[in-house]
C-alpha cells in the first residue's frame, strides 16, 4: 500500500474549481515534487495534504489512514513555508521546540531533539538568536529544523528556496537532497522551478490548471513527455517546437516545414503508423540535442544572437517565423547573420499530434 | 544629513515641543504660585515657589479620593477593554463568519454618536438600575466607548501578523487559544499597548459622564478639579495643583506601556 494516497482530490473556492480531481500515490521514503506554472494549484494541493485547506471532494490517506478531515496537527506532517513562518518573538531554540512543547514532550527530550536537529543543520551557534538576527539561509535552516524535530511522517516543502539568492539556492538544494538521503523521509516538495524538480525528485508530478499532466521520474519526463506542455516545461532552455504538415505511408514520416533543410524532414519511425496524410504534427527538438553540423543537417537557420555562457554558447537562430534555440559546446566560430546548419540524432526527435499528445 | 538641515530639523522640533509643552509648564508652575502671583500682569517668570496649593488640596480629602476613584475606573475599564477587545479583534482579523461586517460596523458605530446625545438616556437607565454614583456605571459606559478603539487598533495589528505563522502553529499542534496567547498576543503587543493607553487616557480624562452619573461617592478627578470653579472666586492655584496631580498617573502609565510600542516586532518572521 502507498504511504501517501490522494484519490480524486478536488478543491473549489466559491464557483472556481482550482484542483479538478488529482489522484496520486507516493511510497514511503519517496521524494515527490509538484511542479507547474504559477496558479496551477500545486501549493493548494500541498496545503490540502497538510490540512491547512479543506478538501472539497476526494480522499486523502496517510499510511492507510483516512485523514481527509483530520486536524493538521494529527496528520503528523510538517511543513516548511515559502516565507519560513518563524515565530519572530522566539529564539531559534524555542522556534524548533514549539511543536514538541505543544505535544507535551518532556523537557530533556525536547532539548535532545532540538540539539540533534541543530547539529544536522549546523545551526548550533544560532540557537539563542531571534529570527531577525539571522540571514535568509539561516532562517531557511531553522524552518527545516523545526520540521525535523517533530519527526513527521511526511515533510512538506512549499517553494522553500524561492526567497534565496541563486548561490544559496543551489547550496540549500543540495542540502535538502542530502537531508532526504540521510533521514530517508517521505517528502513532498512544491516548486515552479523545473531544475529543482529534476535534481531533487524521485518522482515529479507535473500540474497545470488543477490537473495532473504527467507523473514520472525526472528521466521519464525528460525522455518521454506525455504532451507538449510537459515537454516544454521540463528541460532548460525550453524545447523548440515546429508545426509541420505530415505525410505518412505507415513506415516513413515526411514532415514539411520551411526550417527543415530542403523543406522536408524524412523520418523512418514506427510512429508513422499513427499519422494520417495531412495531419499537423508538432516536432519537438531540445536545444541541448541540436548540434552544429553540416554532415547531416536537419535545420537551416540564420543566427540572430549568441549568448556566451562560458563553457557553452546559447544560439538563437531563425528560419522563417520560427526562433530556434540551441546550445553549442564551447565557442563556435560563427557570427550573427551567418547561415548555420543544425543536426540531431533522430532518436532525440519528439513528435506530438494535433491535440498536443506525444505520438 | 547635512548640518544645516539637521539644525533646521532641531529648530522645528523645538518649536513643536515648546508649543505643546508650554501649557503643561504653565500649569505646573502655577501650581507652585500664590493666587496673586498667578494673576500678576505681566506674567511672573520668577517667583517664590510655595507648596500651599498642594497642602490645600491634600488637606481636602476630596482630591485624594477622586484620584483613587479615577484610578479604579480607568484601570478596570482598560483591563476589561483589552481583555474583551483583543480576543474580539483576533476573531475579526482571522475568522470568516456570518455577520462579520455588521459586527465590525457596530463596533465602530459606537464611536460615531456624540457622547452628549446619550447622556440623558444613560442617566435614566443608570437611575432605574440603581447604578448612579457607582464605579460600575462609569466602567460600563467607558467600556462602551473604549471597546471599539481596542477592537479597531488590535484588529489592524493582528491582521498585519503573517497568517503563515498561525498555520505553522496549527501544524505544530497549537489550538486556537494557544495560537492567540503564544503568537498573537506577544506579536500584537504594540497595538494592545497603544489601545490600552488610549483607553486609560480616555477614562482618566472623561468629564461629561462622570459629571452626570456621579454624586458624592465616586467623583473622579476631573469632576473634582472643575468643582473648584464655582462660587465667586477661581482658586487657580488649587485647580492647577489638582491638574498636575491628575496628569501624573497617566503620564507614568503611558511611559511604562510605551516600552511595548516598538515597531518591527514581526521582523524576521518571514522572508
Amino acid at each position: 500500500m502507498s504511504f501517501l494516497k490522494l484519490e480524486g482530490i478536488k478543491k473549489t473556492f466559491g464557483d472556481i474549481e482550482v484542483i479538478k480531481g488529482v489522484s496520486f500515490a507516493a511510497e514511503k521514503g519517496e521524494f515527490v515534487v509538484f511542479v507547474g506554472p504559477s496558479g496551477c494549484g500545486k501549493s493548494t494541493l500541498l496545503r490540502m495534504i497538510a490540512g491547512l485547506e479543506d478538501v472539497s471532494d476526494g480522499k486523502l490517506a496517510i499510511e492507510n489512514r483516512d485523514v481527509t478531515y483530520e486536524e493538521p496537527a494529527k496528520r503528523e506532517v510538517s511543513m516548511v513555508f515559502q516565507s519560513y513562518a518563524l515565530y519572530p518573538h522566539m529564539s531559534v531554540f524555542e522556534n524548533m521546540a514549539f511543536g514538541l512543547r505543544m505535544n507535551k514532550q518532556p523537557e530533556d527530550q525536547i532539548k535532545a531533539r532540538v540539539l540533534e536537529a541543530a547539529r544536522i543543520l549546523q545551526i548550533e551557534p544560532l540557537l539563542e538568536r531571534k529570527p531577525r538576527a539571522l540571514s535568509g539561509g539561516q532562517r531557511q535552516r531553522v524552518a527545516i529544523g523545526r520540521s525535523i524535530v517533530r519527526n513527521p511522517k511526511i515533510f512538506l516543502f512549499d517553494e522553500p528556496l524561492s526567497n534565496l539568492d541563486a548561490e544559496l539556492r543551489t547550496q540549500m538544494r543540495v542540502e535538502i537532497a542530502k537531508l532526504h538521503h540521510n533521514l530517508g523521509a517521505t517528502m513532498v516538495y512544491v516548486t515552479h522551478d523545473q531544475v529543482e524538480a529534476m535534481t531533487l525528485a524521485d518522482r515529479i508530478v507535473v500540474l497545470r490548471a488543477g490537473l495532473v499532466e504527467q507523473i514520472g521520474t525526472p528521466t521519464e519526463l525528460y525522455d518521454h513527455p506525455a504532451n507538449i506542455f510537459v515537454a516544454g516545461f521540463i528541460g532548460s532552455p525550453k524545447m523548440n517546437f515546429l508545426q509541420a504538415k505530415a505525410e505518412s505511408d505507415g513506415k516513413v514520416l515526411k514532415l514539411a516545414h520551411p526550417a527543415f533543410t530542403g523543406g522536408v524532414l524524412t523520418l523512418p519511425t514506427p510512429k508513422a503508423a499513427k499519422v494520417k496524410n495531412g495531419d499537423t504534427v508538432t516536432v519537438g527538438l531540445r536545444p541541448e540535442h541540436l548540434a552544429l553540423s553540416s554532415a547531416k543537417p536537419l535545420l537551416s537557420l540564420t543566427l540572430d544572437l549568441q549568448e556566451n555562457l562560458g563553457g557553452a554558447t546559447q544560439l538563437y537562430a531563425r528560419s522563417g517565423g520560427e526562433t530556434i534555440i540551441m546550445v553549442a559546446p564551447g565557442r563556435p566560430e560563427i557570427a550573427v547573420g551567418d547561415t548555420i546548419a543544425a543536426g540531431i540524432d533522430p532518436h532525440n526527435i519528439y513528435l506530438f499530434n494535433a491535440s498536443g499528445l506525444a505520438l | 544629513m547635512r548640518p544645516s538641515s539637521s539644525i533646521l530639523h532641531a529648530l522645528g522640533l523645538c518649536a513643536v515641543i515648546i508649543f505643546s509643552m508650554f501649557p503643561f509648564y504653565w500649569m505646573v508652575t502655577a501650581s507652585f504660585k500664590t493666587q496673586t502671583d498667578i494673576l500678576a500682569s505681566p506674567p511672573l517668570w520668577f517667583f517664590m515657589p510655595t507648596l500651599d496649593n498642594y497642602r490645600a488640596i491634600f488637606a481636602d480629602s476630596k482630591v485624594i479620593g477622586a484620584v483613587g476613584n479615577s484610578l479604579i475606573v480607568a484601570s478596570c475599564t482598560t483591563a476589561l477593554a483589552v481583555l474583551l477587545g483583543a480576543p474580539a479583534a483576533y476573531a475579526l482579523a482571522r475568522f470568516e463568519f456570518r455577520g462579520k461586517g455588521d459586527l465590525w460596523f457596530w463596533f465602530i458605530s459606537n464611536r460615531m454618536i456624540s457622547p452628549i446625545v446619550l447622556a440623558l438616556p444613560v442617566y435614566i437607565l443608570a437611575m432605574q438600575a440603581r447604578l448612579l454614583d457607582t464605579h460600575l456605571v462609569l466602567i460600563l459606559i467607558y467600556l462602551t466607548f473604549n471597546l471599539p478603539i481596542v477592537v479597531w487598533i488590535c484588529t489592524d495589528q493582528f491582521k498585519s501578523i503573517p497568517s503563515d505563522l498561525e498555520q505553522a502553529a496549527r501544524l505544530d499542534g497549537a489550538d486556537q487559544f494557544t495560537i492567540f496567547r503564544k503568537i498573537y498576543l506577544p506579536l500584537g503587543a504594540p497595538g494592545i499597548a497603544v489601545s490600552a493607553i488610549f483607553s486609560f487616557i480616555f477614562s482618566w480624562n472623561e468629564l461629561l459622564y462622570a459629571l452626570v452619573l456621579t454624586r458624592k461617592n465616586v467623583q473622579t478627578a476631573p469632576v473634582v478639579a472643575t468643582s473648584f470653579m464655582s462660587g465667586y472666586e477661581l482658586p487657580w492655584g488649587k485647580i492647577m495643583a489638582t491638574g498636575t496631580v491628575i496628569v501624573l498617573p497617566v503620564t507614568i502609565f503611558a511611559l511604562i506601556v510605551s516600552r511595548h510600542m516598538v515597531r518591527g516586532l514581526t521582523m524576521g518572521a518571514t522572508k
